[in-house]
């Protein structure tokens, strides 16, 4: 599957690997993989480690989950990010949203 | 044969038995039988009755199966009518015309009723699966022409709303697709009262009518304000607002501003999450990146957004170039993107700057395998204000005279002067009358000055001389923001008067600061391109007025329009 | 002497698909084999000699009438190649279970009309 999700054994932390590319075909998929917890977590944790591109659509599927995990008052990471995607992330200054690494 | 539905069949065979055989076992099977003796016969019978199903003898006389079988799938045209041969012919060759005649099937004698029966149900199935075929491709044929109509209104409805733009100004290029408003792109210029340029290039997420319905409140505001006298920072603060609140989360808008001034030769930038954009000097030498600082219009709730500008100076002859990142993505046949790198050294390698446009787009050109449609591109060269003439205001009132005696005070103080500029509002009032109309460009040049001033000389004490070069610019702004920030006191009195004159009337601007004021007979005995980028503007004031006097140390400035009488 | 020239089968099985109407079948085949017949006898070349033999095949055949039907089928593949052998007994052979034929389906009319 393209998109994976685990949720940590106390549930406050939820983690999202996305592979291959990171695109509006992943939309419902994405989705699925966080509003399926009853309960929201305290961290959500978006993996990109296997993620070969990313374009504005990912963008708005971030905010989606961020929005989703609390808005402003929500922790949400993107790691394991190789340089073309951080450039694309630095473009937008998406690191003022997101932890980024 | 219960599940079977009645077709009418017809029945072409030259042997009476054979055709009396068969068309007794077709009509027991439940169907309408037709029968013809030949292959003429045949087709009259098609044309008239259009059976749905034709079993036909291959060999006969006057027309023979084969031609009969050419003829009546011609004319059952897209629709599927099944043929099955009847045929005691067993060599391949034979069996071989009968499928290049369109035959689809054969039926072998003597016949067997369990096979025709078979092959009559299997031969429908088909049929059934063509029309359905045919239905679900009209249908969507319907769809895809209501889904290019409903794009054609929505582009119809958005040319209306952008109209009003300045991209035909002579000291700008540009290339943009004609689906761009479908692609999200966006390609806005509009003049201000005053005679300065404000410009964005933009970039939608998503495509389509999603894409494309955002781009009109956007351009609404922009061109509404722009035509009012605001500035960058309040218009990129309400276009933000208004994003956020219409678009669904997720959806945002990319996007790059200037405010070019040519009088002041100054362009105020706001960039935030688009490619760089680029300064080429006039001297040549390395193009300045205009970089990404802030998040896409849209994202963030207007107590966050950060509207902060940049600020840097201009020179007669230097270039701003603005792009989409459907330039840095054109990709060949090998995927290679074309990338900042190539695009430096199309600067790099350009020999005569009125051409850098087209060798951007030449470079493109040739490296691309097909063409892109979210390619946009804007080439703004800085010339004398002269050179260009902005287009006059429309007016959306009667044109009936106005009244010509009265005055208006205002007092700003700190709390307001932080977050509010009157000047937009003051010019509203100002169109009012109607003897104004005709200097409405210099009329608020000149207020511009008189309250810039009176803010950032008188209120917050900034020092003028420091915007002699690009780092003093840099440093005046920031410096220009901690202290408005900052500021606990401070007031600026603006007081207006118009009155009748001889046959026409006059308007009388006084503004008043708290500051320290300043010496003006300093000021106005320097140099004018000294006076112009660091001073006060002050002989700009003088030649656009009728009258400018300065009193109390400076902190008082009198400034008169006059008008004769209306025709 | 029936079962060798006519499948009782194929008679047994049309009489149940043409149920009223096989009388009528009987008589339009023997009008239509006769008609073939004297189309063999007047024929000028070998495609119209051909084109007899084949249909009088197919028809005979869809009666059940095997012999004549098979005699049909040798006579139409000899006339695909020259040289052209002993085409003449051949036709004479076909006139003969013709005959033969003709006569088994007039007594077979016979029991269906009284029966």
């Amino acid at each position: 599957m393209a998109v994976e999700s685990a949720l940590s054994q106390d549930g406050e932390e939820l983690t999202i690997k996305v592979k291959g590319r990171f695109d509006f075909a992943k939309h419902q998929e994405f989705r699925r993989a966080y509003e399926c917890e009853p309960r929201a977590p305290k961290l959500v944790i978006v993996d990109l480690k296997e993620a070969t591109y990313l374009d504005s659509s990912a963008l708005g599927m971030l905010l989606l989950l961020r929005d989703h995990a609390g808005g402003d008052d929500a922790q949400v990471r993107v790691v394991n990010t190789n340089s073309d995607v951080r450039k694309i992330l630095a473009i937008s200054n998406f690191d003022r949203l997101f932890e980024i690494s | 044969m219960a599940d079977q539905q009645p077709l009418t069949v017809l029945i072409a065979e030259d042997g009476a038995a054979d055709r009396l055989l068969l068309a007794s076992i077709v009509r027991k099977q439940g169907h309408l039988v037709l029968t013809a003796e030949n292959g003429e016969q045949a087709v009259a019978l098609f044309v008239e009755q259009r059976p749905q199903l034709v079993l036909l003898d291959a060999l006969m006389p006057v027309m023979d199966g084969f031609e009969a079988a050419r003829q009546i799938k011609a004319l059952a045209g897209e629709a599927l009518v099944p043929i099955i041969f009847l045929t005691s012919l067993t060599e391949d060759e034979g069996l071989v015309r009968c499928l290049e005649a369109g035959g689809d099937d054969f039926l072998a004698k003597p016949y067997s009723q369990v096979i025709l029966a078979a092959k009559i149900k299997a031969m429908d199935r088909l049929r059934r699966l063509q029309v359905t075929i045919l239905q679900q491709r009209d249908e969507l044929a319907r769809h895809h022409t209501h889904l290019l109509n409903e794009q054609r209104v929505a582009k119809a409805v958005f040319d209306q709303v952008a109209h009003a733009g300045c991209l035909s100004a002579p000291n700008i290029r540009y290339l943009q697709s004609p689906y761009a408003l479908f692609n999200g792109d966006l390609l806005l210029a509009a003049f201000t009262p005053t005679g300065d340029m404000h410009v964005l290039v933009g970039d939608f997420t998503g495509h389509g009518l999603p894409a494309a319905v955002g781009a009109m409140p956007l351009a609404e505001v922009f061109y509404g304000m722009t035509a009012k006298g605001y500035g960058l920072a309040e218009t990129l603060r309400e276009m933000n607002a208004k994003l956020k609140r219409i678009l669904p989360v997720g959806m945002f808008c990319c996007a790059v501003l200037l405010n070019l001034s040519f009088e002041r030769r100054v362009v105020e930038i706001w960039n935030g999450g688009m490619p760089d954009g680029y300064l080429l000097p006039q001297a040549g030498g390395e193009p300045l990146p205009l970089v990404s600082r802030h998040l896409p219009l849209g994202v963030l709730a207007p107590e966050q957004f950060d509207e902060q500008t940049e600020v840097l100076p201009l020179v007669l002859g230097d270039r701003l170039l603005l792009l989409s990142d459907g330039v840095v993505e054109t990709s060949d046949e090998n995927d290679q993107l074309f990338g900042v790198e190539r695009l430096k050294q199309v600067f790099a390698a350009n020999r005569q700057p009125q051409q850098l446009f087209e060798d951007v787009l030449q470079a493109l050109e040739g490296f691309r395998g097909q063409s892109r449609d979210d390619v946009s591109l804007l080439e703004i060269t800085v010339v004398a204000p002269q050179v260009l003439a902005p287009a006059p205001i429309v007016y959306s009132d009667s044109g009936q005279s106005s009244p010509l005696d009265w005055s208006l005070s205002f007092e700003f103080r700190a709390q307001t002067l932080k977050r509010f500029n009157p000047l937009p509002y003051l010019m509203q009032v100002l169109q009012e009358v109607h003897g104004l109309r005709g200097q409405s460009g210099a009329l608020h040049s000149v207020l511009n000055e008189l309250y810039s001033n009176a803010l950032e000389h008188g209120v917050l004490g900034l020092d003028s001389s420091l915007k002699r070069d690009a780092q003093g610019f840099a440093a005046y702004y920031q410096a220009r923001n901690q202290r408005l920030q900052a500021l606990q006191d401070g007031f600026i009195r603006l007081h207006l008067h118009v009155e009748p004159l001889g046959g026409g009337g006059r308007l009388i601007i006084e503004v008043e600061d708290s500051g320290k004021g300043f010496d003006v007979g300093k000021v106005l005995q320097s140099p004018a391109r000294e006076q112009r980028l660091c001073g006060r503007g002050l002989s700009l004031i003088r030649q656009l007025s009728r009258h400018a006097e300065w009193a109390d140390d400076g902190r008082r400035a009198r400034v008169e329009f006059a008008w004769e009488a209306l025709a | 002497m029936f079962d060798n020239h006519i499948d009782r089968k194929v008679l047994s099985e049309l009489q149940d698909v043409m149920e009223g109407e096989y009388l009528n079948l009987l008589v339009v085949f023997l009008d239509d084999a006769q008609r073939r017949l004297d189309q063999l006898h007047a024929a000028h070349d070998t495609e119209e000699l051909r084109m007899a033999a084949h249909s009088l095949k197919g028809s005979s055949g869809n009666m059940g009438a095997q012999v004549l039907a098979d005699l049909c089928r040798q006579l139409e593949e000899r006339l695909k190649q020259p040289p052209l052998l002993a085409i003449e007994d051949l036709i004479n052979q076909i006139y003969r279970e013709h005959a033969t034929v003709r006569q088994l389906f007039l007594a077979e009319c016979q029991r269906i009309s009284v029966g």
